[in-house]
């Protein structure tokens, strides 16, 4: 399942392009355009699910033989749909239509590119095009930590209600119950600090090193003008809206 | 930035998006999602606190693309708590709560023209009712998204500012003096 492999920039140029265009060019028709491509873009084979590449989502329930795009697609849809619901509950159809396309087009981008893009190629990429391996690990240290506190959380809550604290009652029950269950999992994040800051000195991730990425993704020349003419056509649309 | 408070970025942020389980466990209509900002700030200065604000909103933007035009915001909380941890608003519960109220009618005001023009003010469900409830009270479009933002935004900003209180008056001081604001920021320097 390896598919049409986009390198980062490339992934993130299309997710960032379409939501821009969608804005920029005029509603419904623009943004029709631009809803439609993202869609169909959520079922090409770049957009593989896989659990490494999608925080977010993950694949469960899907059946054996079953395409992954068709759950990135069900993923971007049903995601898109509140937004539909709450634009008719506020909105005349008219502008339920523009606006729904519009934040369509931006939930159907980034649904594909979490299902397309891998973190560590990002990473790669950033290292290898010269950026901070600071920022680099910023992202990558984030989206890795989010999921060991959120199980944290979890047992911080089930330890909790183990000695008898009732998350049930009052507004003024229910914060009691909210800083005993936050407060050990932000100070135990916390003490977590120094352990990374050592870790990094270790591996001698100090501000101002280059380091070289060890598999850097290739970005061929295509993908490079395809970037700038994304770019040129993002500008130029703007330009003749304001014109 | 030291290698302390780049190490401090990513847990701040992750502490501001795994704070949602704990949010569920208590059944509040609370996001707690600037927790870690305004944590990181009133720890470390305002260029942490901006950085992580950045971070928690990239992050977020891949669980719901949403998020992202909301980063202003972020940064805005970030300033903001910066100019309470020097004016030293964690020292009590009487103060911070009151800043906290503050911050939320800022962020509900930074964050209704967002939410207005690109989304129509229907980013979540409960916003999107609440400005239902505006439109049905005869508000015009833009107070109705004003009502429903300030609304989710006050509450929960006050209560934010309560619990970054909790935690740095909870942190040893030696270790709070590890941060280079901690202790200014809770009065005790």
């Amino acid at each position: 399942m390896t598919g049409v492999r986009l390198h980062p920039f490339t992934l993130l140029a299309i997710a960032g392009a379409l939501p821009a265009l969608a804005w920029i060019l005029p509603a419904p028709a623009g943004a029709a355009v631009t809803a439609g491509v993202a869609l169909l873009l959520t079922l090409t084979p770049g957009a593989l699910l896989t659990p490494a590449a999608s925080p977010g989502f993950t694949v469960s329930g899907s059946s054996p033989g079953r395409r992954p795009g068709l759950v990135v697609l069900r993923t971007a849809v049903l995601t898109a749909a509140p937004f539909w619901l709450f634009l008719l509950l506020l909105h005349d159809v008219p502008t339920t239509l523009s606006i729904g396309l519009r934040i369509t087009t931006m939930v159907a981008s980034f649904v594909w590119l979490v299902a397309a893009l891998e973190p560590a190629r990002l990473v790669e990429a950033m290292v290898a095009a010269g950026w901070s391996a600071s920022i680099a690990y910023l992202l990558a240290a984030t989206l890795s930590a989010v999921p060991v506190l959120k199980a944290r959380a979890q047992r911080i809550v089930e330890a909790q209600r183990c000695r008898g604290l009732s998350s049930r009652g009052g507004i003024a029950a229910r914060l009691r119950a909210l800083r005993a269950l936050a407060l050990p999992l932000v100070l135990s994040a916390l003490h977590e600090v120094d352990e990374r800051a050592l870790a990094l000195e270790t591996r001698g991730l100090v501000p101002g090193i280059h380091r070289t990425p060890l598999a850097p993704p290739p970005d061929p020349v295509v993908e490079r003008a395809a970037r700038w003419v994304l770019l040129l056509a993002c500008l130029s649309a703007l330009i003749r809206r304001l014109m | 930035m030291s290698i302390r408070l780049l190490a401090l970025v990513p847990v701040a942020a992750a502490v501001s998006l795994a704070l949602s389980a704990v949010v569920d466990a208590v059944a509040l209509p609370l996001f707690l999602d600037t927790t870690g900002t305004i944590l990181a700030t009133a720890l470390a200065g305002p260029a942490v606190g901006i950085a992580t604000g950045i971070v928690t909103s990239a992050v977020n933007t891949l669980r719901n693309p949403t998020f992202w035009p909301f980063v202003v915001v972020q940064i805005i909380v970030a300033l903001y708590a910066w100019v309470a941890a020097r004016a030293g608003l964690f020292r009590s519960f009487r103060t911070a709560v009151p800043a906290g109220l503050g911050l939320g009618v800022i962020a509900s005001v930074t964050s209704t023209p967002i939410s207005y023009v690109v989304f129509g003010c229907t980013t979540t469900g409960g916003i999107a009712l609440t400005t239902a409830l505006g439109k049905a009270l005869g508000l015009p479009p833009l107070g109705a998204c004003f009502f429903g933002s300030f609304v989710s935004d006050f509450g929960d900003k006050a209560v934010t500012f309560a619990l970054v209180t909790s935690v740095l008056h909870a942190l040893p001081r030696r270790a709070a003096a590890r941060f280079p604001w901690a202790l200014r920021a809770i009065g005790a320097a």
